[in-house]
């Protein structure tokens, strides 16, 4: 590992918490704000989880530390991956980790919305792994490889324009991961659902902080994968991000939730329609 | 030296199955079958050891009988056993498919080709010899399982005559016809182990001999006959269009000139869809799942390390063969849509034997779609999954076998929560979950490798990014399972805090109250299966190097470039890299950190589950008050989708399209 | 690190709302501080949905011997440190229903109070104003939680063996 590298693990370690919770602040402040609120101040996030660590240990089941623990351990990972510029597939597999540790945090409290929660989580899981796994497919077929490194160092294109399609097809991807409506459905980042808080039901206090920084950590993943997108120019690259998480907020707002059974085959179907519709567009341009 | 060991792998089981049968007193047997199982595991880390490159080698005679003629011998008197047994069935199906084999076989060894000498006899290379150590250690691990638990099976059963002579004699006897099946290198003799297996699956599958259980070995038999007459039809016809015996032998076959590749190709889609048949793919996924019936060890062994390895392993090995034709994109669809639609079929399972057969299905559908994808990459990808998955699904069958003999089901919701009263059993088995579908365990990173393979196949990769989902999905939750339920006081962390204690948890568990009670001959080959599956994993790139890479090179000398590199790191390749060391200890570092957030001492509340203020004080007995203050148990339980992708639901259209895209593949073939 | 998460608490009080026997009068001016006129999400509170994560338990009616179990249920699954807010004439002392056979009377009957609001129903304004004052309480509570003292109530948990 060269200098640099270290740096930007290092970095990418000590920021993205931060990055994230200033997103998490600027998102409710912008729903609060189209919602006709003054909303809760940009920093809020952060006292909440300064909060939450300051709260007593209340736990159903010791698995459910174990798990939170495990589930930040995989979304730091991620993120070192990311910074590291490695292979897409594995981060994604890496960030799977974390989404099972949750599940199995969840389905050790005998619990039965933290249980429905869980199932709701996979589903989720499962909707939007494969659309994710079509994305980095086409990033693949278009660049050449699987590597940010590389797709960085050879292609000098924006792949948003090569890739529009696909690239709607990870908005699905971020709904589901973000929480937001209409895909809320395992666990929403509003107060609280007909399931109560679904998957983080029964993790309380600290673990549950320590749930809402792999999320800030998973975040800036996400939004990591957007700027990959508009790897070339770094302005373009920073309206494409927060255009897009606008856009994420705004459908949040304007939808609402909706059931699994409406979100698998309707997620499925759309993203790969786009999928084969980007690819075959890809093929016909390599000729 | 190699020859005697290539004798002894396959003649050892034959020999010591007949012991096992003739024996009467059980500990004698035990005997057999714990030396058998080291003598195997010796023999085949010797061969692995001796060889370099590939080695042929030609028996003349055993014990003064000609080979040849011997397994010509054998294998008509096989056919006719089954033929027998079908009679016997009364089921003509059985009887029409052993006669398109009897006659045609006959026919060709007496008029169309009188003396069919194949040198080298037997041809060892790589793949081989892989196959012979997930046999020989995988398969005699489960067969030293066994020895205990049919004595505790018979014991359920309450038999007054033991059948465990004639169960170990097919068991082990299976080991040996597997061995000598991924060694042969004649098409008949290949053709007569494959017969073998399948006569050895029949019986053990059959074994309790319950109407469900004839039934269901009725059925495995008849689907893998119809993939025997395949297998003759192949031999003659690949005699027929070149002409010459030479063609029977499986390295002039695959290593045919350009010209014969159309002509061939018939014969190859045969010789594939005889592999489907034994690999249980859609549409034949039935006799794999009926074979759920017979006792634990046979499932074991049946999913891991022989028969459907057996299937995978032909159409693996053939793949240079048909490399670049359309019968190889029809093979990668045909095992995509496996993956796929019996990942789709064990998210719907709630019976954990179940589950386990259907993602063995879809793994042999990923291993035959890699096989069909035909690259360098996807061909390594199919040979590290075949081993990851031997290792996996061995040990998670002997798991479900534990665990059913303990609390009498089957059924993963019976298994909630059972960390509190098997913490041992239920470790192994997350263990095993785990390595199935996290990375950086070696199935992943097969996966991952099949992944980047079938990149630029649309539709193989969708359908396999959709299946990977699936499988995520019941795993994940079968895994949280164990875990579920209430916090009990057997959390005895005193003795091992301190640095130590992550690393003594790992191996304890934090439960450690609970003893596990079982004899050795149970714990041994789960916790050897466990560990294997742990460090072969980790020890990927060396495992890369030295057994995987040389099936490449040995498979097509020249053709093939390496694909990967592998480094400190991992494996890296042009396109992508998966860093299996940091990403693993990384993982033990956030493991050790997890558990000691686990053991920390301090003031930590216990509480019952949020129940809308209505939970019982007692947290152990998750309950809520209903009306009249009575208190009322609850149960929560998985989506399985039932309504949406049932078995019966999906089952039908799932073989049509299957059949559909045989059909095309056949009639490709012909055009 | 200690003073700031003593900030924090007060400046992210999550609060659950817990309705014993309301005639719901109080529940709906409960709810109208969450509407944009109000917006208590200005002060961080949330409304959530789970005692687990609550810092502020608001109840509204008068407590009966129904439900003055599933009061103190909800109450013991919220981690330390935490306050209650009894809300409306009903919740602080049993109001118009004190003398009714099947009512105990306030919420401080059942467990301790931190604030009143009095009020038929009370004013939105008035329960922020409360919770205001319980926030006080908050950053008390917070402060002797750091020092490792936990005021549960009594039999109602079973605590982890000391080691
Ligand atoms: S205080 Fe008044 S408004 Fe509130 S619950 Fe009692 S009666 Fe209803």
């Amino acid at each position: 590992m060269s200098m640099n590298e270290v740096v930007a693990v290092i970095a990418a370690i000590l920021v993205s918490p931060i990055i994230g919770g200033l997103v998490a602040g600027l998102d409710r402040k912008v729903t609060a704000r189209l919602q006709g609120r003054y909303g809760p101040p940009i920093l809020q996030p952060f006292y909440d989880v300064l909060k939450l660590f300051g709260k007593e240990k209340m736990i159903v089941n010791y698995w459910q530390i174990f798990c939170a623990y495990m589930y930040l351990v995989a979304d730091v990972l991620t993120i070192i991956l990311l910074a590291l510029q490695s292979d897409l597939l594995l981060i994604f597999f890496v960030l799977a980790v974390g989404g099972v540790f949750l599940v199995i945090g969840a389905l050790a409290a005998e619990s039965p919305y933290s249980q429905i929660g869980a199932q709701r989580e996979l589903i989720q899981m499962l909707t939007y792994e494969p659309l994710l796994i079509l994305v980095f497919v086409g990033i693949y077929l278009e660049t050449g490889s699987f590597k940010i490194s590389e797709i960085i160092a050879n292609y000098n294109q924006p792949l948003l324009l090569s890739l529009p399609l696909l690239f709607v097809v990870m908005g699905y991807a971020l709904v589901i991961k973000l929480k937001k409506s209409p895909f809320d459905i395992a666990t929403s980042h509003h107060a609280h659902q007909e399931i109560v808080k679904g998957v983080l039901t029964e993790y309380s206090g600290p673990y549950l902080a320590i749930i809402e920084i792999s999320h800030w950590y998973e975040t800036v993943f996400l939004l990591g994968l957007c700027a990959l997108f508009w790897h070339t120019s770094f302005v373009w690259m920073a309206v494409l991000v927060v255009a897009t998480y606008f856009g994420e907020v705004l459908v949040d707002n304007v939808c609402a939730r909706l059931t699994w059974r409406w979100m698998l085959p309707h997620a499925w179907t759309g993203g790969l329609i786009m999928a084969f519709a980007n690819y075959f567009w890809i093929y016909e341009k390599i000729g | 030296m190699l020859d005697e060991l290539i004798g002894i792998s396959i003649l050892l089981p034959f020999i010591a199955g007949t012991l096992c049968f003739l024996v009467k007193d059980h500990r004698v047997r035990a005997g057999i079958i714990v030396a058998t199982g080291i003598a195997l595991t010796i023999d085949s880390l010797l061969l692995f050891q001796g060889l370099s490159g590939s080695y042929s080698y030609t028996p003349e005679s055993l014990l003064g009988i000609d080979i040849n003629s011997l397994i010509t011998f054998a294998d008509f008197a096989l056919l006719f056993i089954i033929l027998a047994i079908a009679f016997k069935l009364g089921n003509p199906l059985i009887i029409l498919l052993t006669l398109l084999q009897i006659v045609p076989l006959g026919y060709f060894e007496l008029k169309m080709a009188h003396h069919v000498e194949v040198t080298p006899a037997f041809y060892i290379d790589s793949l081989s010899v892989i196959m012979n150590l997930i046999i020989s250690i995988v398969g005699s691990l489960i067969c030293i399982f066994g020895i205990r638990y049919m004595e505790e099976h018979e014991h359920h059963l309450h038999l007054k005559k033991s059948r465990q002579p004639r169960f170990f004699f097919f068991l082990v006897l299976f080991l040996g016809a597997m061995n000598g099946l991924v060694f042969a290198n004649n098409l008949l003799w290949l053709y007569f182990f494959w017969e073998v297996t399948t006569f050895c699956s029949f019986m053990l599958i059959g074994h309790d001999r319950t109407e469900i259980a004839i039934r269901n070995a009725t059925r495995a038999l008849w689907m893998n006959m119809s993939g025997g007459v395949a297998f003759v039809a192949a031999i003659i016809l690949i005699f027929h269009t070149t002409g010459s015996v030479e063609y029977l032998s499986l390295q002039t076959l695959i290593n045919h000139g350009p010209a014969l590749t159309s002509a061939l190709l018939l014969p190859f889609s045969l010789l594939c869809f005889s592999g489907f048949t034994k690999a249980a793919q859609v549409p034949f996924q039935s006799w794999l799942c009926g074979a759920m019936v017979a006792p634990t060890p046979v499932s074991a062994l049946l999913h891991s390390s022989t028969m459907v390895k057996a299937g995978v392993y032909l159409v693996v090995r053939l793949a240079p063969g048909y490399q670049g034709t359309f019968l190889s994109t029809m093979v990668a669809t045909f095992g995509a849509f496996t993956f796929l639609t019996a990942s789709a079929l064990a998210v719907n399972m709630s019976n954990g034997k179940k589950i386990l057969a259907y993602s063995t299905i879809a793994n042999l559908g990923l291993i035959i779609a890699c096989a069909g994808i035909n690259t360098p990459a996807a061909i390594i990808a199919a040979v590290l999954l075949i081993i990851f998955h031997a290792i996996s699904k061995g040990l998670l069958f002997l798991c479900v076998g534990t665990i059913e003999h303990a609390i009498g089901s089957r059924d993963i919701e019976d298994m909630r929560g059972l960390y509190n009263s098997m913490p041992a059993v239920s470790r192994i088995t997350i263990i095993g979950i785990l390595t199935m579908m996290l990375p950086p365990f070696g199935a992943l990173m097969s996966k991952w490798m099949a992944i980047e393979a079938a990149a630029h196949i649309p539709w193989v990769v969708v359908m396999v990014a959709l299946g990977s989902g699936l499988t995520v999905l019941f795993w994940a939750r079968w895994a949280g399972l164990f875990v579920s339920g209430p916090h009990l006081k057997v959390f005895e962390a005193d003795k091992d805090s301190g640095l130590l204690g992550p690393f003594v948890t790992m191996f304890k568990g934090f439960a450690t109250k609970v003893k596990w009670n079982a004899p050795a001959s149970i714990k041994v080959p789960m916790v050897s299966l466990a560990v294997g599956a742990i460090v072969l994993s980790l020890a990927v790139p060396w495992l890369y190097t030295t057994l995987v890479d040389p099936v490449l090179s040995s498979y097509r000398p020249g053709v093939f470039v390496e694909p990967f590199r592998t480094g400190p790191l991992g494996i890296t390749s042009g396109t992508g890299a998966f860093y299996v060391l940091p990403v693993f200890l990384f993982s033990i570092l956030g493991y050790i950190v997890a558990v000691a957030a686990v053991k920390r001492k301090g003031h930590r509340v216990i509480s019952a589950p949020y129940m809308c203020g209505e939970q019982y004080a007692d947290c152990a007995q998750p309950k809520f008050r209903s009306h009249l203050n009575s208190w009322k148990d609850y149960i929560a339980a998985n989506i399985y989708m039932q309504d949406i992708i049932g078995e019966e639901k999906i089952s039908y259209w799932i073989n049509i399209v299957s059949l559909v895209i045989l059909i095309v593949l056949f009639g490709e073939v012909l055009r | 690190m200690k003073s700031l998460i003593n900030k924090s608490r007060v400046k992210s009080p999550w609060l659950i709302h817990f309705d014993c026997g309301s005639c719901n009068g109080c529940d709906i001016e409960v709810l109208a501080c969450l509407t944009p006129v109000y917006d208590i999400e200005r002060f961080g509170i949330l409304n959530v949905g789970n005692p687990k994560h609550a810092d502020i338990l608001l109840v509204t009616g008068t407590v009966n011997h129904r439900n003055k179990k599933a009061l103190k249920n909800v109450y013991d699954q919220m981690p330390e440190p935490k306050v209650v807010v009894a809300i409306g004439a009903c919740g602080t002392t049993g109001g118009v229903f004190r003398e009714a056979y099947n009512v105990v009377g306030g919420v401080d009957k059942v467990i301790p109070v931190d604030a009143y609001v009095s009020g038929c129903a009370p004013k939105p304004e008035a329960i922020i104003d409360g919770v205001i004052i319980a926030l006080g309480k908050l950053a008390e509570k917070g402060k002797r939680v750091d020092q490792g003292i936990f005021e549960r109530l009594e039999q109602t948990q079973t605590n982890i063996k000391k080691r």
